[in-house]
């Protein structure tokens, strides 16, 4: 595994393109058009230089690093890759679009991931014409500070594919667990009740967002409470996932997403990102 | 005698009772400790006579049992009758509303619910929630007590499972589903918690050291309270409780340990 193809450079891909370039593989990084490539790299850049300032990074390392990034807006570029990870927005018509294009031109060995966190990867291995060499590689945002990959076996995924998977996030320096394509994999759906019921208790009138944030913090030790994270998170983000996982499971009332977060959404009271959302910031 | 200075007396099972007694001993109270025997079918309660007398001139009583119901709500019953009149109950309200355990007893004013997840250790703060007709004073005594001992407490509404153990149990209920659907092994799924939303433990190595036991008494009794589907215990919680998986305290849960 020594050469990796990146499609999308938003904040996934641009991540996985620098954990990528800094363990030392080689990164074809796949945009849309020239402008957003080179805002993407220039963005890199700009976080590489900060590490070598804090010192956390030696300056010919991130120099080498970024010497190992090579941009396209071409899908033929792709060819020589052994693995494509695609990091685009989750819309499943773009995704399988991506992907039907990608597999024509690759090699029969290479195998095909999608970053998805909330799309089927068996419904977007179909789009191919070899699902046996597909799967999910879901990362955590920021990329490079979380150690974790889910790796989500879709219903054709080879046994090899898991296997060469595995590999691939351990030269990626990161920690692999395994999980069937279920909705929300592992961590988005057993970490769903820690919003949801949260918002449920403050629906109920059992406790208020203060004191539900810091029983959760000084009883349970979370590291944050559950609307101080969804505050950081984005209240639009967190709705969302609630919603597709909700839709994923056909309406199991587990993940029934909740009225007051939406009143949130609708009120762009997103959280931090708009100054506003469980608790308002002043900076 | 007053709730401030009198003697307390612990009643429950280990090691959630038994960390109680120490963290209060350690705060100077005068206690009493009588453990009753593990949560196994056909357990006895504490003699009445045994009870009757530890009971005798206590201030205050804790009661930590959790399941199975019935001994939970004979154990109340009992304190109620062999405690002083004036004496405060307060009681773990786990899987109970402090209402709903108040109406096993003839003092629901002095009946006051808190809850702690196991291990105490591990947590800075204690929950309190009055029932409906739980005296102010005799709430601000339990929190008095608590404070004593170096907790922080967090005043809630009475519904079952307040707010720590209500959402930690159904996090761990939904890592249980996941086993038992196969979707994905134990070990995987704490690991994927702890480092991909930084969780302090796994889901499943927390429920081994809460107690299983424990788990499904809160799930059983949210979904009694609430009466819906979303509250439903995971099959596999249950048939670990009726094996006698309870977690670390047997050295056999989702995972297994070296017995102490």
């Amino acid at each position: 595994m020594e050469q990796l193809g990146v499609i999308g450079a938003g904040t996934m891909g641009i991540g996985i393109v620098q954990v990528a370039a800094q363990q030392g593989l080689q990164v074809i990084m796949c945009e849309v058009d020239d402008a957003r490539a080179h805002r993407a790299l220039e963005g890199l850049r700009a976080t590489l230089q900060r590490l070598v300032e804090r010192g956390r990074l030696a300056p010919d390392e991130a120099a080498a690093a970024l010497g190992r990034i090579r941009p396209t807006t071409r899908y033929a570029d792709l060819a020589p890759v052994d693995a494509v990870i695609e990091a685009v927005p989750e819309d499943l018509e773009l995704k399988r679009d991506v992907f039907r294009q990608v597999d024509a031109i690759v090699r029969p060995e290479a195998l095909l991931a999608s970053n998805t966190s909330s799309l089927s990867i068996t419904a977007l291995a179909a789009a191919t014409r070899h699902p046996e060499r597909f799967l999910g590689l879901h990362f955590f945002n920021p990329v490079p500070l979380m150690a974790l990959v889910e790796i989500v076996r879709g219903q054709q995924t080879a046994e090899a594919t898991i296997a060469a998977a595995r590999q691939l996030v351990q030269r990626l320096g990161k920690t692999a667990v395994e999980v069937q394509d279920t909705p929300g994999f592992i961590v988005n759906r057993v970490a769903r009740p820690f919003y949801n019921e949260a918002l449920r208790l403050l629906g109920d009138g059992v406790a208020t967002v203060e004191t539900i944030d810091r029983v959760m913090k000084l009883g349970g030790g979370f590291r944050m409470g559950p609307f101080e994270l969804m505050d950081l998170i984005g209240n639009d983000v967190n709705f969302a996932v609630t919603s597709q996982i909700f839709a994923g499971y056909f309406g199991d009332p587990k993940y029934r997403p909740s009225y007051l977060q939406q009143r949130l959404v609708q009120a762009g009271a997103l959280g931090r990102k708009t100054k506003r959302g469980f608790y308002t910031y002043d900076d | 005698m007053t709730t401030d200075a009198g003697p307390v007396l612990v009643v429950g099972d280990p090691p959630l009772a038994e960390e109680l007694a120490a963290l209060l001993r350690e705060a100077g109270r005068p206690l009493t400790y009588c453990p009753v025997a593990p949560a196994r079918a056909g357990a006895e309660l504490p003699e009445a006579d045994a009870l009757a007398r530890a009971a005798q001139g206590a201030a205050l009583a804790l009661e930590t049992t959790v399941w199975p119901f019935e001994r939970k709500r004979a154990l109340v019953a009992a304190l109620d009758a062999a405690l002083p009149p004036t004496a405060v109950l307060a009681s773990l309200c786990a899987a109970q509303s402090t209402s709903e355990i108040a109406s096993w007893t003839t003092r629901p004013q002095q009946v006051v619910g808190f809850s702690v997840v196991p291990p105490l250790s591990a947590s800075q703060l204690v929950e309190v929630a009055p029932g409906l007709d739980t005296a102010e004073a005799a709430a601000a005594a339990v929190e008095r007590l608590f404070a004593a001992a170096g907790r922080e407490t967090a005043r809630v509404r009475d519904d079952a499972g307040l707010v720590l153990a209500r959402i930690l149990c159904l996090i761990i209920n939904e890592a249980a589903a996941m086993v038992m659907e196969g979707v994905a092994s134990a070990r995987d799924i704490d690991t994927a918690l702890r480092l991909g939303a930084n969780y302090p433990r796994g889901p499943l190595e927390w429920a081994d050291l809460i107690g299983i036991d424990f788990v499904y008494a809160v799930l059983y009794g949210l979904q009694l309270e609430q009466g819906e589907d979303r509250y439903r215990p995971c099959p596999l919680l249950r048939k670990m409780v009726l094996a006698g998986r309870l977690g670390r305290k047997v050295g056999r849960g989702f995972f297994t340990y070296a017995q102490a």
